[in-house]
């Protein structure tokens, strides 16, 4: 499905802060994969998905999606087949305008924008069954400005919208880290609500080590750049935490951020 | 202030709204303060009066003053997203430029317009018309245009113009090219400031190479001053804010001058207005909760 195939990324390439932030990456999801990603700060978690999602352009390697190669596209023609999430709930609508108008560019996310009437009926409709779905009451507010929203019920609206129009590959970059707890269990279950009823490919950072091994069906670590760990089936069913971390050190030869792993 | 003086200053705050228009979409819309706006108002005001003395029918001209605005607007949008040139710097260069064309637009440094046929000429010649031609026809233009951008901003396209001045980066993930959205949005604003600038032109009966100085504080103090008094709660609500703080600005203007200050005063004053209103966005809550 999603093909990173030596994907190299170098920031502040001949300067005295030069760092490889993707040494030469490579990975494979496979149809209705749902692949947890963790590592510590500064691994390539964060790049890697905005490689992905073509925020900037590799240094080289290729980057393919269902066999069409993306590697070279700019980030918005690559909407059609990509959905993301982002860490902050502020970044994923647009907080001046209303519900049903950040649902409705969500709706036709990589499609031409014309020069018609944005929302009918129709659309309001839908989005208020959708929104019902949440359970947070915002069917009701489709006209109320997002910047009234908290910050759950702004990711929870993102999460709805990266969903609306069905990817084929959704990013989810640590998407609930910056949730009180109680919040971020319900945009979980939410997340995991919809990949399953939608069968999506999915991709999420997380730095919940319990999350990582609870969620999908698939758990890679990267360090440096690398991906240095790629565990599912049997094996990933008989991993504990405690194991995990090990691995990691011995892996990388180096000491996680082991509190913020186990506490996050 | 005499009847005659209040009539004068509402046709005007009317023109000018035309252009306070314009500079709500770049400036709140886009998030970018575009200071081409002061070349492209006398760019418009030197096409349509140009091509009126050349014989071209008014409103042909107008049409073209509108064309050759969103030309600018294009230079500086392309500027600024092709060749990553800071939104200030984009436009200072776009109105250091429009200086010298403007000239050669125009060909000297002021046409008259006096005697010539101008829209607001042809207007008043209507039935019922020969004493508020130019208040009706000032008015009709900028509730025609308002209107056309309040259902612009709810289209499809609209949306991702407001998304793209709101969001950058999330309307881009949606698949909206952003470069694209600022350069429709600057071109539509320096279309409109030009449109402005051939009406005020044609009213007045003539346009000079300097008619533009200024223009984009007095255009950002009208849209500061609209949405203090009047609201933003819609995008409705504000463009009609937008408009009337058009207006305001121009009756502020008129008072200023009727207390005894030379006209030499007024660009102090104007940016003693968007100083305060900058500096102070606790002073607009503070003015919003009075009302």
């Amino acid at each position: 499905m999603l093909s990173v195939h030596q994907v190299l990324k170098i920031f502040n390439r001949g300067t005295i802060n030069q760092k490889t932030a993707l040494d030469n990456v490579n990975l494979e999801l496979l149809q209705n994969d749902f692949v947890t990603v963790i590592g510590s700060n500064g691994a390539g978690k964060s790049t890697l998905l905005n490689a992905i999602a073509g925020n900037f352009m590799v240094d080289s390697g290729k980057i393919s999606i269902e066999s069409i190669e993306i590697t070279r596209l700019p980030a918005h023609k690559r909407a059609n087949l990509i959905s993301r999430v982002f860490q902050d709930p502020l970044s994923g609508t647009a907080a001046s305008m209303t519900i049903e108008e950040n649902l409705i560019m969500a709706f036709r996310r990589g499609k031409v924008r014309r020069l018609r009437p944005a929302i009918g009926s129709k659309e309001r409709d839908l989005f208020r069954l959708e929104l019902e779905k949440l359970g947070l009451g915002l069917e009701n507010r489709l006209t109320h400005r997002v910047s009234l929203l908290s910050g759950g019920q702004r990711q929870a609206l993102t999460l709805l919208m990266a969903t609306l129009q069905k990817p084929k590959l959704l990013l989810l970059d640590e998407h609930t880290a910056a949730l009180d707890p109680k919040t971020a269990e319900k945009v979980l279950e939410l997340t995991c609500g919809v990949t399953e009823q939608q069968q999506l490919t999915t991709l999420m950072i997380t730095h919940n080590l319990d999350h990582a091994l609870t969620f999908g069906n698939r758990t890679i670590m990267m360090h440096e750049g690398r991906v240095i760990l790629d565990i599912k089936g049997i094996e990933r069913n008989n991993m504990t935490i405690s194991i995990l971390l090990e691995m990691f050190e011995k892996a990388s030869g180096s000491h996680m951020n082991t509190d913020r792993m186990i506490l996050a | 202030m005499s009847a005659q003086i209040a009539l004068g200053t509402t046709e005007q705050g009317l023109m000018y709204a035309i252009m306070v228009l314009g500079v709500y979409l770049t400036f709140r819309i886009l998030n970018y303060a575009d200071l081409s706006v002061d070349g492209s108002f006398t760019l418009g005001a030197g096409t349509a009066a140009s091509l009126i003395v050349g014989g071209t029918d008014p409103w042909v001209a107008t049409g073209m003053a509108f064309i050759a605005g969103t030309l600018a607007g294009l230079f500086t949008g392309i500027l600024h997203t092709k060749f990553k040139i800071t939104p200030l710097l984009s436009g200072i260069l776009t109105m250091t430029a429009l200086y010298s064309i403007n000239l050669r637009v125009m060909g000297r440094a002021n046409i008259s317009l006096l005697g010539s046929q101008t829209v607001f000429s042809d207007f008043t010649k209507l039935p019922f018309m020969e004493e508020y031609g130019v208040l009706v026809l000032s008015l009709v233009s900028v509730l025609f245009l308002g209107s056309i951008i309040y259902f612009f901003l709810r289209t499809e396209l609209g949306l991702a113009l407001r998304a793209t001045g709101d969001n950058e980066l999330m309307i881009r993930s949606l698949g909206v090219n952003t470069d694209l959205m600022k350069i429709l949005g600057l071109a539509l604003s320096n279309g409109l400031v030009a449109f402005a600038g051939s009406f005020v032109a044609q009213n007045q009966e003539f346009a000079d190479v300097s008619m533009g100085i200024g223009m984009i504080i007095a255009g950002l103090a009208s849209v500061i001053i609209g949405e203090v008094l009047i609201g933003t709660s819609s995008i409705g609500r504000t463009i009609i804010a937008v408009i009337c703080g058009g207006i305001l600005y121009r009756v502020i203007i008129a008072v200023v001058l009727q207390l005894g200050l030379a006209p030499t005063d007024l660009k102090l004053i104007t940016s003693i207005i968007v100083i305060t209103a900058l500096v102070s966005p606790s002073l607009r809550k503070k003015i919003a909760s009075w009302r």
